[in-house]
């Protein structure tokens, strides 16, 4: 990962150095963590040339110390403060936001609805997405309508569709439950929104329906990507079409897959539209993620304190990072065993 | 390390300019340092106020601030922001220092706790203050001064489906609870899949529906000044509400986790008999057309029981900052007269908080159930700090008490102990 960092970072300082020097190797091939480096020192000595980065770097230092810095330090600051329910910072709090977050008798549900909630989205969106990239990636005639028609619920606004969404799962008013009581598949109305045994698998049904559109596009780039000759290859070895799929298709999509589960798992964990609109006709906590549950901390609960909030956000960011970590991780090790 | 530490010096000078580029564009005539007495008087103040609808809240504060300008000179910001974000939204500017001139909430004790507020005494005109109803200055007032000055009112009553009334053989509406109950059961079972009365004991309002309940039955939140939700009147009361979703099953599915705006919707298409309602939901029922209606108090539990009627406050309070004292003392004061405060309250589909409003809105046939009975309005205990935190914890819990397994009691007595324990 620090790698094309690193050369992104040396590439505008790099410019003069090579406008003085041109023998030196062209940008492309400089990413190789010797040549990047020895060019960087050469740079620094040059005086002037830091300044000239600096101003190339600034706006986008800018940008990242005000939207990703300042609010990250802010966000510890608050961590470690006892706010009034106005927000008026009261003075230090220690470590007792974290503790009361630790202590909050909702927790444990909240962890095992996180759970739950990225692990059954994530998992069916790829799922779904295979097989949706398998029959983009034909040729057909009407395709682009069907691209273009599969892209609308990735472009509407997560609230947009969440609100729509309660309107389809209405007990009284739902298309829903007007299909399923028509057709007498149901005896009833069910209540997908009220009823507690229903309201984790009604917002799956959602998380999936907006996430399957992005995945799929990444794993049709992905089949793109593979050479047709692999699989004339297979097909004179003689491969029935499921080996073919298995052996050849799957393993090549490896790269897309990793790209796709990573990002869906980051985006699935810090939905907050979807748990909060679907949810917020239930009282308590019996449904939140631990992104819903960290603002109704700061604004919704009985709780109702800033301070506490943030903890929980600085939880969340250590939660996510370690899960993603070890994914990669995991990934790498297997990838060796291979 | 060297590095990070690079990163974190340019970090703090670019936090900086960030800062100061916020400050400078803020507009705000409250930039003048010094404090007390001395300070520069300030040239602009700000408003932060509570969307009550799309069609006339800013219209409204537009021409004010027009009016405002006129008169004062000072300019008058105006940011409008709806209910779902105004807790959050208002958050956020104390905790960065920045609170605005004016805040229109439905909360202001805690504010006022904190210190941050101006009382009545130092922005509030007598004539003004005492043009206020005695019931609203009350419910403003936190340990014998006030600071929450109401904007507007609005007071709940009954609302019945007279069609379905007239189908299920009810010539009256109920005056007690038990006539509620019995014809509530006769309008569940007409055919065509009727509710007998919409409730919402969801997260939105859950302390409105359970207050004009209880206070029908002698119940309230404190008694004598001290917390009393687990009152043997409030376990009663909600008993009741939970027989009538349990066991009569005459509201409708999973009250609990009903929110107030579709509780209203089922009785704006029809389908329920009764529902609480107030002013604005009459408004809407007038544009619709749909629904023949009537008003009538809430049942109360014995028979020939005077109806309490359950009142909503909402309020406007005012930060202490450096010179803008006087420039609020001139908005209450154009806020107040009565072709302001009314107008808006009007527009609106509210209810007045003055006494001098009381008689222009008089007119009103309408409105003639709920004026009636405005003086003696019974409000939530908002003077209490501990109410903003007890309120959110109602909203949270209470609905559970209704569920099928739910107990009410025991949801009563854990609402009891969080009050207690200062929320």
């Amino acid at each position: 990962m620090a790698d094309p960092l690193q050369g992104a970072v040396a590439e505008p300082g790099s410019t003069p150095a090579a406008a003085t020097a041109p023998a030196a190797s062209p940008v492309g091939s400089a990413s190789s963590d010797g040549s990047s480096r020895g060019r960087r020192r050469r740079t620094l000595h040059g005086g002037t040339s830091i300044w000239v980065a600096l101003l190339w770097l600034g706006p986008a230092l800018l940008l990242i110390f005000g939207v990703v810095v300042f609010p990250a330090v802010q966000l510890v600051r608050a961590a470690f403060s006892k706010y009034s329910i106005t927000g008026l910072r009261l003075g230090d709090a220690g470590t007792t936001n974290f503790k009361n977050v630790l202590n909050h008798s909702s927790l444990p549900t909240v962890l095992a609805n996180t759970v739950i909630w990225v692990v059954v989205v994530v998992a069916l969106t790829v799922l779904i997405s295979l097989a949706v990239a398998q029959f983009l990636a034909k040729d057909f005639f009407g395709r682009k309508v069907v691209r273009w028609a599969i892209i609308v619920p990735w472009a509407a606004s997560l609230v947009i569709t969440a609100k729509l969404f309660t309107m389809i799962y209405d007990y009284y008013y739902g298309t829903l439950n007007l299909i399923l009581t028509t057709l007498h598949i149901t005896s009833g109305p069910i209540d997908f929104l009220g009823d507690d045994r229903w309201t984790m698998a009604s917002m799956i049904l959602v998380g999936i329906f907006v996430s399957v559109p992005f995945t799929a596009y990444v794993f049709v780039a992905g089949l793109n990507a593979i050479p047709d000759d692999v699989y004339e290859a297979a097909k004179i070895d003689g491969a029935r079409p499921w080996q073919i799929y298995w052996r050849i298709t799957l393993p090549l999509l490896r790269p897309a897959m990793v790209v796709a589960s990573v990002l869906n798992i980051i985006y699935v964990f810090n939905s907050f539209p979807i748990v909060y609109t679907l949810n917020d006709r239930n009282p308590g906590f019996l449904h939140d993620t631990t992104i819903t549950f960290m603002y109704k901390l700061a604004f919704k609960s009985a709780e109702k304190d800033v301070g506490m909030s943030a903890a929980a956000g600085i939880f969340n960011v250590l939660l996510i990072l370690i899960v993603v970590v070890v994914y990669l991780r995991t990934l790498k090790w297997q990838e060796q065993e291979d | 390390m060297a590095r990070t530490r690079t990163a974190l010096i340019a970090g703090a000078g670019a936090t900086a300019l960030v800062l100061s580029a916020c400050g400078g564009g803020s507009g705000s005539g409250t930039a003048a340092g010094g404090s007390g007495n001395g300070a520069t008087k300030v040239t602009s103040i700000k408003l932060v106020a509570a969307e009550y609808s799309k069609d006339h809240t800013a219209a409204f504060w537009k021409q004010f601030a027009d009016k405002y300008k006129a008169k004062t000179g000072i300019t008058l910001d105006v940011q409008v922001v709806s209910w779902d974000s105004i807790d959050q939204q208002s958050s956020t500017m104390i905790q960065n220092n920045n609170p605005p001139d004016v805040l229109n909430l439905n909360v202001y004790a805690s504010y006022a706790k904190d210190k941050l507020l101006y009382s009545a005494d130092e922005v509030l005109s007598p004539a003004v203050k005492s043009d206020l109803l005695d019931a609203f200055v009350k419910s403003g007032t936190y340990q014998n001064k006030m600071y929450g000055m109401p904007d507007l009112s609005s007071a709940r009553a009954l609302f019945y489906n007279k069609d379905l009334f007239t189908k299920a053989g009810i010539a009256a509406p109920p005056k007690t609870w038990d006539e509620f109950e019995a014809d509530a059961k006769k309008i569940q079972a007409l055919p065509g899949g009727n509710i007998g009365y919409a409730m919402p004991l969801g997260p939105e309002e859950s302390q409105g529906e359970f207050s004009i309940w209880t206070f029908n039955n002698g119940g309230d939140w404190k008694t004598d000044g001290k917390w009393a939700i687990n009152s043997a009147k409030n376990v009663e009361t909600l008993a009741f509400m939970k027989k009538l979703a349990v066991e009569d099953k005459v509201t409708q599915n999973n009250p609990g986790k009903t929110n107030r705006a579709q509780a209203f919707d089922l009785f704006k298409s029809g389908k329920a008999g009764m529902v609480v309602g107030f002013s604005p939901l009459a408004g809407a029922l007038d544009t619709d057309k749909k629904v023949n209606y009537g008003v009538a108090p809430m049942p109360t539990k014995e028979a020939g029981g005077t109806p309490q009627t359950f009142g909503v406050t909402d309020y406007l309070m005012s930060f202490k900052k450096p010179g803008n004292q006087d420039a609020i003392k001139a908005f209450y004061d154009l806020y107040y007269q009565t072709d302001q405060v009314n107008t808006f309250i009007k527009d609106e589909g509210f209810l007045p908080v003055t006494k001098s409003g009381l008689a222009v809105f008089a007119s009103d046939p309408k409105l003639k159930v709920y004026l009636d009975t405005l003086p003696n309005v019974h409000l939530t205990p908002t003077d209490d700090p501990t109410w903003d935190k007890v309120k959110l914890a109602v909203q949270q819990n209470l609905g559970a008490g209704v569920g099928a397994n739910g107990d009410p009691k025991a949801v009563l007595d854990s609402l009891q102990k969080t009050a207690e324990s200062g929320g």
